[in-house]
């Protein structure tokens, strides 16, 4: 049916491109994993450096993490992209793709991971440490699993903005989902076919993934604790 | 001074000259509709409260990447001429306007009830309530997240770059072109260098005000 502005919507034209757009969400859900468990592995390993003080390593760490949270994701992936081969080191968009999205979400987890372990009540640490339990023992029977329970509903976030902000790589012309999307619409003009396809798409998968992180909290918490 | 320096310099100037008006403009525009959404998620009743949400949720949902190419694409068809400029004000407005209404509503919410029951009982009506009763008193709860929302704007702006808008990122990316089509270096660790040392000069005090302005809080 013709709108107001002569535009003609054709369900038919989203059936007919599925496979483009499937083979770019493999792409999309390829390199927002990579990136996902990254940013994850990164932010336990880094935060649990950062609480535990360890000197040097520490203000290494915060540098990281500043650099990485105040600048625009997408400088970053330029810079990887464009800036890095002329230093010796190419990467091509896959590698861009999940290491930029790791880099960046990690140094967001760093921060969620470190406020969490840094939350755990030091009498717990305390005891443990009465009761003859090392210090890095203390920290893995105790503070670890407290405070990751406490830092989970951000990290969950960060890791979902982690799989939506994989569509930023459409700047590198990666033909993840989005950058598929985008180019059928650059010949069709099929605007609003594309857009609603992937709208939905992303959507979809978002809400997928707060359920999910949902799950994940009430399965963790602590019967009657915080 | 290498002499590709003076020339690249004042081209990267005008880019942030443009950054910095859409930047202002995004956060103007966000924080007055965000404002406004989110005080209507705090109304009672549900079917007030419906549309809203189904705002929010759409904006804040959906990579904000998407919503800028969407209206890049979208204002010609429905027969609205509007420039670069105007396109990325209008994308990065709807998802900023989102998530600055889910601060507000929370903010507002974590705002004890009887707050504004007292003002209820007084005669306040919800307008005046809002006015003067909660959002002065939510405004402070929200300050932090909300620094931490401008930032997180201030940085997306860079993604008007790939809508066309000759922003300081487009023109990192203009001058790299040139350089490497004159023959010579392209120079894009020195130049993205710069972009990246710019954006992290303005961003990073504003993330220390809002760390710090959380701890007092406390």
């Amino acid at each position: 049916m013709p709108d107001a502005a002569g535009y003609h919507f054709e369900p038919g034209f989203i059936a007919h491109h599925l496979g483009e757009l499937g083979s770019g969400l493999l792409r999309t859900l390829a390199i927002s994993s990579i990136g996902m468990a990254g940013a994850l592995l990164v932010g336990v390993l880094l935060g649990a450096i950062s609480s535990l003080r360890i000197p040097v390593a520490r203000h290494l760490i915060t540098v990281y993490v500043e650099v990485f949270r105040n600048t625009p994701l997408l400088v970053q992936i330029f810079f990887l992209y464009f800036a890095l081969p002329d230093i010796g080191l190419q990467f091509e968009g896959f590698t861009v793709g999940w290491l930029s999205l790791l880099l960046w979400g990690g140094a967001y987890n760093v921060e969620n991971f470190r406020a969490g372990f840094e939350a755990v009540e030091g009498g717990y640490v305390e005891a443990c440490r009465a009761l003859g339990f090392s210090r890095p023992a203390a920290f893995r029977h105790v503070t670890l699993p407290l405070g990751a329970r406490i830092a989970l509903p951000s990290v969950t976030n960060i890791l979902i903005s982690v799989f939506k902000n994989s569509s930023f790589m459409v700047a590198i012309s990666y033909p993840e989902l989005t950058d598929t999307a985008v180019n059928i619409v650059a010949v069709s003009f099929r605007v609003f076919e594309m857009f609603l396809a992937i709208g939905v798409i992303y959507l979809g998968l978002v809400w997928l993934m707060s359920l999910g992180a949902g799950a994940v909290e009430r399965h963790y918490a602590i019967p009657g604790g915080h | 001074m290498a002499p590709w320096v003076g020339p690249v310099a004042s081209y990267l100037a005008t880019g942030l000259r443009e950054t910095a008006l859409l930047a202002l403009a995004c956060v103007a525009a966000s924080l007055l509709a965000g404002t406004l959404v989110g005080s209507v998620l705090t109304l009672p009743s549900r079917a007030v409260r419906a549309p809203a949400r189904v705002y929010v949720e759409i904006w804040r949902g959906l990579p904000i990447i998407i919503i800028l190419y969407f209206i890049f694409f979208v204002l010609p068809i429905i027969g609205l001429r509007v420039d670069t400029f105007g396109a990325a004000v209008i994308g990065l407005s709807l998802w900023g306007s989102a998530n600055v209404a889910e601060v507000v509503r929370g903010a507002v919410q974590s705002v004890p009830r009887g707050q504004a029951e007292a003002a209820a009982a007084l005669g306040f009506s919800w307008t005046g309530r809002m006015r003067y009763v909660l959002l002065p008193q939510a405004a402070r709860r929200a300050l932090p997240p909300l620094i931490g929302l401008v930032v997180n704007l201030i940085q997306q702006t860079s993604l008007a770059a790939v809508i066309g808008l000759l922003d300081i990122l487009e023109a990192s990316q203009r001058s790299i072109e040139r350089l490497t089509l004159s023959g010579g270096s392209s120079h894009a660790v020195p130049i993205l260098g710069a972009v990246l040392a710019v954006y992290f000069v303005i961003c990073l005090p504003l993330t220390m005000l809002s760390r710090w302005y959380e701890r007092r809080l406390h």
